[in-house]
């Protein structure tokens, strides 16, 4: 799914090239780019400068290992098209950079795709089948060959032997630390590449869903935006705007999961949002087995 | 010419008698009818990559670690009754769909159903190697 979100944006910057370039020497349309391509727009826009007075304006509530730093991430406004970022925030290393591990991020991509999946494919076996319970001819003297009903799986509108059978299940789940462990390599990799955002908070000027389109387009987030917030009121200013877009979501940061972050290509939380995650992910490397399923209550957890 | 040296070797096929004719007839190719069709190549199916099913598919699949464990995402599933949160083979759904939905089901569909259920565990457990 990253290969897949690359080779879309170096699609772009092939478009880009066959639309400056002259005509004499316009790309063919089958050039195969290779995939590592990176956006030159996004490079020209100059990042704010390292030594900058921006206010620190979040540090890691939970404490960070002593052979690890924070990450410093900027943190922006949605306010205006072209504001600078606000501050500067820290985010966990155990959250947002751990080490990519694609294997887990496979796993979890296809455990998403197919625990829920049921499969309705059925078809009739011979004695399901209606009719076929007479010998059609006596066996012998007939001169043709020899048949004891006509719904046999070789008989024309007959059964299927060996199709498949009545609705079917592909359920199964991976282990809680596992999925844990998805959404940070996830989380680490959208960090590592770029494509995450830390927003102070969702309010816009407009409820018009062009304002956000420029903005994204000024900024050079990318194709598709994934909005996350945590509650689930949100402002009717980003909801009237999201609503129309089909590429730019918004979600609430309980319905945060690795398929819907490898689909869009930007990633945009608000400060709040990350306090959750961080709680919520970093809970699983100091928690005790369970003895009972978590939903039952404990004394120790809410 | 070519066309009706087609249909006779299309119809030799089906009749013994057009095979006679077709000895007598000799194709000869005078126009320019190309073989090959070009508008059968089908097009590209267009897919519409963001419908609002695909862009929020797998939403909500963390409930239970970020929703402080109230509900499962078993709790997602849509699917019969017997089959969420359940993956068996053949005979275990059966066996299953009999317990749970069994007393509500058509006379003709559980009749099948015990016919299945005793074909399956005859099949599996006193032939094969595997018993």
């Amino acid at each position: 799914m990253l290969r897949f979100s690359v080779i879309f944006r170096g699609r772009g910057v092939a478009k880009r090239f066959a639309s400056s370039l002259s005509n004499e020497s316009a790309l063919p349309p089958n050039l195969l780019l290779p995939t590592n391509l990176v956006d030159p727009d996004r490079l020209k826009r100059p990042p704010p400068p390292a030594d900058s007075s921006l206010p620190l304006l979040r540090k890691c509530d939970a404490a960070v290992p002593a052979h690890l730093t924070p990450v410093q991430t900027w943190v922006e406004s949605l306010e205006r098209q072209d504001s600078e970022p606000l501050g500067v925030a820290q985010l966990h290393p155990d959250v947002f950079a751990v080490p990519p591990r694609l294997d887990i991020l496979h796993s979890v991509e296809t455990w998403q795709r197919n625990y829920k999946r049921i499969s309705h494919a059925h078809t009739k076996i011979r004695s399901e089948v209606s009719g076929g319970g007479r010998k059609p001819w006596k066996q012998k003297g007939s001169g043709r060959a020899r048949h004891g009903s006509i719904r046999s799986p070789i008989w024309r509108g007959g059964g299927v032997s060996h199709g498949p059978r009545g609705p079917t299940s592909y359920y199964y789940m991976l282990p809680m630390k596992v999925r844990v462990q998805g959404l940070k390599v996830a989380l680490s990799s959208k960090k590592a590449q770029d494509d995450l955002h830390i927003v102070d908070s969702l309010n816009i000027p407009t409820p018009d869903s062009q304002y956000l389109l420029d903005l994204i387009r000024h900024r050079h987030w990318g194709e598709s935006v994934l909005i996350v917030d945590v509650g689930e009121d949100f402002s009717e200013n980003i909801l009237q705007a999201t609503a129309n877009l089909k590429t730019v979501n918004i979600i609430p940061a309980i319905g945060l999961n690795v398929h819907s972050m490898l689909k869009h290509e930007a990633i945009v939380l608000t400060l709040e949002t990350v306090k959750f995650l961080e709680d919520k992910l970093l809970w699983h490397d100091e928690r005790y087995t369970p003895l009972y399923p978590f939903k039952l209550p404990y004394s120790d957890f809410p | 010419m070519s066309l009706l040296g087609s249909l006779l070797r299309a119809g030799a096929s089906y009749c013994q008698s057009a095979g006679t004719l077709l000895h007598t007839v000799r194709t000869i190719s005078t126009g320019t009818c190309c073989q090959i069709r070009m508008h059968a190549i089908p097009q590209p199916k267009k897919v519409d990559r963001w419908t609002e099913k695909r862009s929020m598919y797998g939403v909500y699949d963390n409930i239970g670690i970020l929703g402080d464990f109230k509900a499962h995402p078993k709790d997602l599933i849509v699917a019969p009754c017997w089959l969420k949160a359940f993956k068996g083979n053949e005979l275990q759904r059966a066996i299953r769909k009999k317990k749970m939905v069994g007393d509500r089901m058509m006379t003709q569909d559980r009749h099948n159903l015990e016919k299945r259920i005793r074909f399956l565990y005859r099949r599996f457990n006193r032939t094969g190697k595997h018993r």
